[in-house]
């Protein structure tokens, strides 16, 4: 009698148990997960609701993503606003990581610290192995251990812009492509000597992207958009610690070259105003400018519209300067997805991360985010892609094509990036400098890590950093222009770096790496 | 009026019609150059060959920004917001000004120390923010709406006006049996058409312009159209990440000349129209008595 009593038991509990969990399968087959997620729009690749990458990748997962499109002008505003109030934040953002005000937020509860919820992302750990970054995903842990976001993964950073010349003012002049500072100086002499009223080199944007992409060949990375951030520090690769960048001999070498281009009329005056695309293609295009520090993107524009005969722009491998042929470092993460607090108070919060990580790392959602999807955008042909002609042929190139028709490509939702499979998007002169860029060693250093501070130590770093900042971008113009002399002036900006407290800045993050 | 034509009578025309034609040039040459940017061609562009007029003329920009997505949408959000949001403004100034205006109402310099207080001190944006969320406005279009129904530097201006008007005009309505209600509807309102017209217009080109409100209170597809702009005008040229993503792309300067074009016409075309309101009115509140 109790046996059976037993028996009727466990058989009741166990249909139950099978009910219940099918119950659960049942629910989760209900309909698409919900949730909302905030997307960096940018002007130039409008949000489209209806592109195929977004529909596609929606369908595959299984999901209903409400998209808050938001202008990237304002994105920061929006998110900071979202993650410090706490109310009425969405359940998944785009395009961030856990730098400057993000890391006080993440530190305080404000960002669910996603690398303890590592068995609910196994395509992100998958590309991570894949790749071999499991050293460049960890530093971007915080003061806690934890990292608060899944970064994009590169496997090999691009060579995306870099010297750009007019080729056939080259051949004109009889010169040979420059391969150092000093050589990309003679052919600008040149070129200003056959070009009176030109300055022959100009850049794209401000003065930073020149500093990004030049001071790496002599050992420093500083400024407005320095590798470190720190804006006044460099990173020494061989010691690996930080040392002040700004006040270093290294600098001073750097700024006396920039300055000499400067004063021989070599280099653009205007470029200490930022100097958008409108106004850089015109320079180029017209002949007021005959080189440039700028993107690969653009060369194809600037060349279709300049009524020059012959033009040609060409862009060129790193040059080789005192520190070796080095470009701006590039990080093998990027920006990614966060997860504020509240999201981790639903109920399927694991099933939403489940899914945002199938949705932007698996193979074959990845693949669909940059290439599109197979059959439609492209075919495979014995292993190689091969865009359809619609895409192929068009005027604006594969690339933006690509992009603008159907969402592939943006770096707000593209989480994968295969340096092979990119290529496939450009033409085979792109692919032909990256291969030389890459056969040249290690021309894209690794970004510096990023020192892990707590609350209190973030908050010194950050009163130490503007008026260091603020000095060495005063100095810096100086320096370039001459209104004060590299030489005379020196020290004088030495001892004033110094009280600002630049040796202690650079201590304060050698100590917390 | 009959003026004597004596030279420096002349001069002095000469004078003063070329200081009004040069700050006229300086307001529209932008203005036009603008318009002949958006019809322009992108190559002429590029190769600096458009002053004035437009060469290589074309609509394309102006299609492409049509085609962009929810821009009629924005536009549609924009002109709903300045109609309400001015039409809300301007009832809930009158009804407070009017009663400040009067300086036997006791509380009423109290009142106006609040006002002018809040005037130079803000919350700041969190707080507002958060007072905004919890009154349960954020994602609605009345965050857009309310918040701002109260300015009060036209609050000062609509009262110092309603100041001028004698009292004496008041107390015959009382004495004919009007209330205060009916005096203001019946008297007040009928005599400040110019100022109503000055506070209506400024407000009016406050909601046009706004866009950082839309920000962070609103959704997405509740955008003004000024968000819109912003985003093409500036957001092409910020700052990226290290890997320079924001430094990449750019957006055609004709494209740009097109949305501004677009974008603020309705609000230019607005003037003339109030134009003779306005002069009267801008010099309201400046004079007592």
């Amino acid at each position: 009698m109790k046996k059976t009593l037993l028996i009727s038991l466990l058989l009741i509990m166990t249909v139950a148990l099978t009910l219940s969990a099918q119950g659960v399968q049942e629910k989760k087959s209900e309909g698409p997960i919900k949730f909302s997620l905030y997307y960096s729009d940018n002007a130039t690749l409008p949000f489209k609701q209806d592109w195929l990458t977004v529909t596609e990748v929606q369908k595959r997962v299984n999901a209903d993503v409400e998209f808050e499109v938001i202008p990237i002008a304002d994105y920061q505003t929006k998110v900071s606003l979202a993650l410090n109030t706490g109310t009425n934040a969405p359940d998944v953002i785009l395009y961030q990581s856990t730098k400057g005000e993000n890391a006080a937020l993440a530190l305080n509860g404000a960002l669910v610290p996603i690398s303890d919820y590592k068995e609910w992302t196994p395509h992100f750990n998958a590309r991570v192995k894949e790749f071999g970054i499991e050293e460049d995903v960890a530093q971007l842990n915080l003061k806690d251990g934890k990292r608060y976001f899944l970064p994009a993964l590169f496997d090999v950073p691009f060579y995306d812009g870099g010297l750009i010349l007019r080729e056939d003012l080259l051949k004109k002049y009889n010169l040979k492509a420059p391969k150092t500072y000093d050589e990309l100086y003679d052919v600008l002499k040149v070129f200003k000597k056959n070009n009176p009223s030109s300055y022959p080199l100009t850049i794209l944007a401000g003065p930073r992207v020149l500093y990004r992409m030049t001071m790496p060949a002599w050992g420093i990375s500083l400024g407005k958009n320095g590798a470190s951030g720190t804006n006044t520090l460099s990173w020494d690769y061989e010691a690996k610690r930080y040392f002040p960048g700004a006040i270093s001999e290294e600098y001073k070498s750097y700024i006396s070259f920039f300055h000499k281009l400067y004063a021989e009329g070599l280099l653009d005056p205007e470029m200490a105003e930022p100097i958008d695309g409108d106004k850089w293609s015109q320079k180029l295009a017209t002949g007021k400018s005959l080189a440039t520090y700028a993107y690969y993107d653009q060369i194809g524009g600037v060349t279709a519209t300049s009524n020059i005969p012959g033009f040609k722009l060409e862009m060129y491998p790193a040059l080789a300067g005192p520190a070796g042929a080095h470009h701006q470092p590039k990080s093998k993460t990027g920006s990614g997805i966060v997860f504020p607090y509240k999201t981790s108070k639903r109920a399927d919060f694991e099933q939403l991360v489940k899914t945002v990580d199938e949705m932007f790392f698996s193979t074959e959602n990845s693949t669909i985010w940059c290439l599109g999807v197979e059959g439609i955008t492209y075919n495979m042909k014995g292993g190689k892609v091969e865009f359809v002609p619609e895409i192929l042929n068009s005027s604006e190139g594969i690339y933006k094509s690509l992009q603008v028709k159907y969402g592939c490509g943006s770096d707000v939702t593209q989480m994968v990036w295969v340096n092979a499979r990119e290529m496939t998007k450009y033409d085979a002169n792109y692919a032909r400098i990256n291969k030389e860029v890459e056969a040249m060693g290690n021309v894209i250093q690794a970004i510096p890590p990023n020192a892990k501070f707590d609350d209190r130590q973030a908050e010194d770093a950050g009163s130490l950093q503007t008026p260091l900042s603020d000095a060495f971008e005063r100095w810096n113009s100086a320096f370039l222009t001459g209104s004060k002399d590299i030489d005379r002036d020196w020290n004088a900006y030495v001892s004033e770096m110094k009280n600002l407290g630049i040796e202690k800045f650079a201590a304060l993050y050698n100590d917390n790496l | 009026m009959r003026q004597y034509k004596t030279r420096s009578n002349f001069l002095f025309n000469l004078f003063v019609n070329l200081v009004m034609l040069t700050s006229l040039l300086l307001c529209l040459i932008p203005f036009v150059y603008m318009i002949a940017l958006s019809l322009s061609s992108p190559k002429a562009i590029i190769n600096n060959e458009v002053f004035l007029w437009p060469k290589g003329f074309t609509l394309e920009s102006y299609l492409q920004i049509f085609n962009y997505p929810n821009f009629f949408h924005a536009y549609g959000n924009t002109i709903l917001y300045t109609f309400v949001g001015t039409g809300i403004s301007l009832a809930m100034m009158i009804l407070f000004a009017y009663p400040l205006s009067k300086t036997r109402l006791k509380g009423q310099k109290a009142l106006m120390k609040l006002v002018i207080f809040s005037m130079f001190f803000t919350g700041g944006l969190i707080p507002n923010y958060l007072l905004v969320s919890s009154l349960g406005l954020i994602n609605t279009r009345w965050a857009m709406l309310l918040p701002f129904a109260i300015n009060q530097f036209n609050l000062i201006l609509l009262i110092n006006f309603f100041r001028t008007i004698p009292e004496d005009m008041e107390e015959a309505a009382i004495i004919d049996g009007l209330d205060y209600f009916g005096i203001l509807l019946k008297i007040i309102l009928p005599l400040s058409g110019a100022a109503l017209a000055t506070v209506g217009l400024y407000t009016a080109v406050f909601f046009w312009n706004d866009w950082f409100n839309g920000l962070i209170y609103l959704k997405s597809s509740q955008f003004p159209v000024m968000l819109f702009l912003r985003n093409i005008v500036t957001g092409t040229s910020m700052v990226g990440d290290a890997a320079g993503a924001g430094d990449k792309t750019t957006i055609a300067i004709s494209i740009k000349s097109a949305v501004i074009i677009t974008s603020t016409l309705p609000i230019i075309v607005l003037y003339p129209f109030l134009q003779r309101y306005f002069v009267k009115g801008i010099m309201i509140g400046a004079v007592k008595g």
